[in-house]
């Protein structure tokens, strides 16, 4: 009983509180990472983290409400997070140059080509599996 | 010493957070290319760094907490996929096809165009992996011989240029579901890309999360292979 009432009020706490939410979600990576640290499963600790929010959604233990918040605050923040990251060229001045011009030459025209070819393919794809499926509905 | 450390810290992660918000009300204003935040906000802080003659190591060991934090927003995906899941479930076999495609894209094209640029060694090989998210890029790029380190750095930089790159496909080439765009951003430029689509739509955002890590998951699969793969060509 008393038990109970902790769980309502926790449940309470984490739809009004987007910084329980925000403990919730990082909750839910220490627990991923611990899993791949036993197991030694050749996957990020924080994808483990991701599959395990999104069974728990999908067999409805946890509730969209609990965690949708803190998500959407996590994503639209995201870019902060790449930030200090970019700085890791202060450590290759190597870069400042021609070679960093040749690498960037092969990133830039690299990814052009990863792009189209990733959305041509799924927008063709899509076309032919939408036809197919008409067809199908007029027989 | 250890004032010193802590006050530097607050300054660096004040600095990079106060650049960011910055860099993001401009692009509210004024949305173009260049006012990215992920472009503006890392260029002011490298102008900073070097004028401070700040090195990485000191940048970082202060700031390395906004990185770390990059792991729950990998868990927070499952929310936008999960939201998605009547989407994804209907065509998942198209992303698994247009994840197939980008990476053996990914790779070829790297590989193909460091070879004409006279990249070589393990410089090129760090380079195949780079359209990954950063913990898949390292792993695939220690399996296939390269440097995981200098994969990171490609990592980022194909993050900042692709979504910027990605934005400006978007407005001229004739994709119009939000599994194409999605796709492409995604594939193309990891979680840089998948932030990128949520600010364009929720549906779009959600493709881009889940593709980001449906190719990190493949590519360390098909990482032994892809060694092989590259002892024998050479």
């Amino acid at each position: 009983m008393h038990l109970h009432r902790h769980s309502i009020s926790l449940r309470r706490l984490c739809r009004t509180s987007i910084v329980f939410q925000l403990l919730l979600i990082s909750g839910f990576w220490v627990a991923g990472e611990a899993i791949v640290r036993v197991t030694g499963l050749p996957v990020p600790g924080a994808i483990v983290g991701m599959l395990i929010v999104l069974a728990l959604l999908s067999t409805g233990k946890l509730s969209l409400h609990t965690v949708q918040r803190g998500a959407r605050w996590f994503l639209a923040e995201m870019l902060l997070f790449f930030v200090p990251a970019v700085l890791a060229v202060l450590d290759h001045p190597e870069f400042l140059g021609m070679l960093g011009l040749k690498i960037l030459a092969v990133i830039v025209f690299s990814t052009v080509m990863v792009m189209v070819v990733t959305a041509a393919v799924i927008d063709v794809c899509y076309r032919w599996d939408v036809a197919r499926k008409g067809v199908g509905h007029a027989e | 010493m250890r004032s010193d450390i802590l006050v530097n810290a607050v300054f660096w992660s004040l600095l990079t957070v106060g650049l960011y918000a910055l860099g993001k009300a401009l692009y509210h204003r004024k949305p173009t290319w260049w006012t990215s935040p992920l472009l503006l906000a890392p260029v002011l802080l490298i102008a900073a760094a070097v004028a401070c003659h700040q090195s990485y190591r000191e940048y970082i060991r202060g700031t390395h907490w906004l990185v770390v934090l990059l792991a729950p927003v990998t868990v927070a995906f499952a929310v936008p996929i999960y939201e998605q899941r009547l989407l994804i479930r209907k065509h998942w076999l198209l992303l698994v096809a247009g994840a197939a495609a980008g990476s053996a894209t990914a790779m070829f094209s790297s590989w193909a165009l460091a070879t004409v640029f006279g990249l070589d060694g393990g410089l090129r090989l760090s380079l195949l992996p780079r359209s990954l998210s950063t913990p898949f890029a390292m792993t695939v790029s220690g399996d296939i011989g390269g440097v995981p380190t200098l994969t990171a750095v490609f990592v980022v930089i194909t993050g900042v240029f692709g979504a910027v790159i990605g934005e400006l496909l978007l407005g001229v080439l004739p994709f119009r579901s939000a599994l194409a765009r999605g796709a492409l951003l995604g594939m193309g430029a990891h979680g840089a890309g998948t932030a990128k689509a949520h600010q364009i739509d929720g549906e779009v955002g959600a493709v881009a999360g889940l593709v980001m890590v449906m190719v990190g998951v493949m590519n360390v699969l098909a990482a032994p292979s892809v060694a092989k793969l590259l002892q024998w060509v050479g």
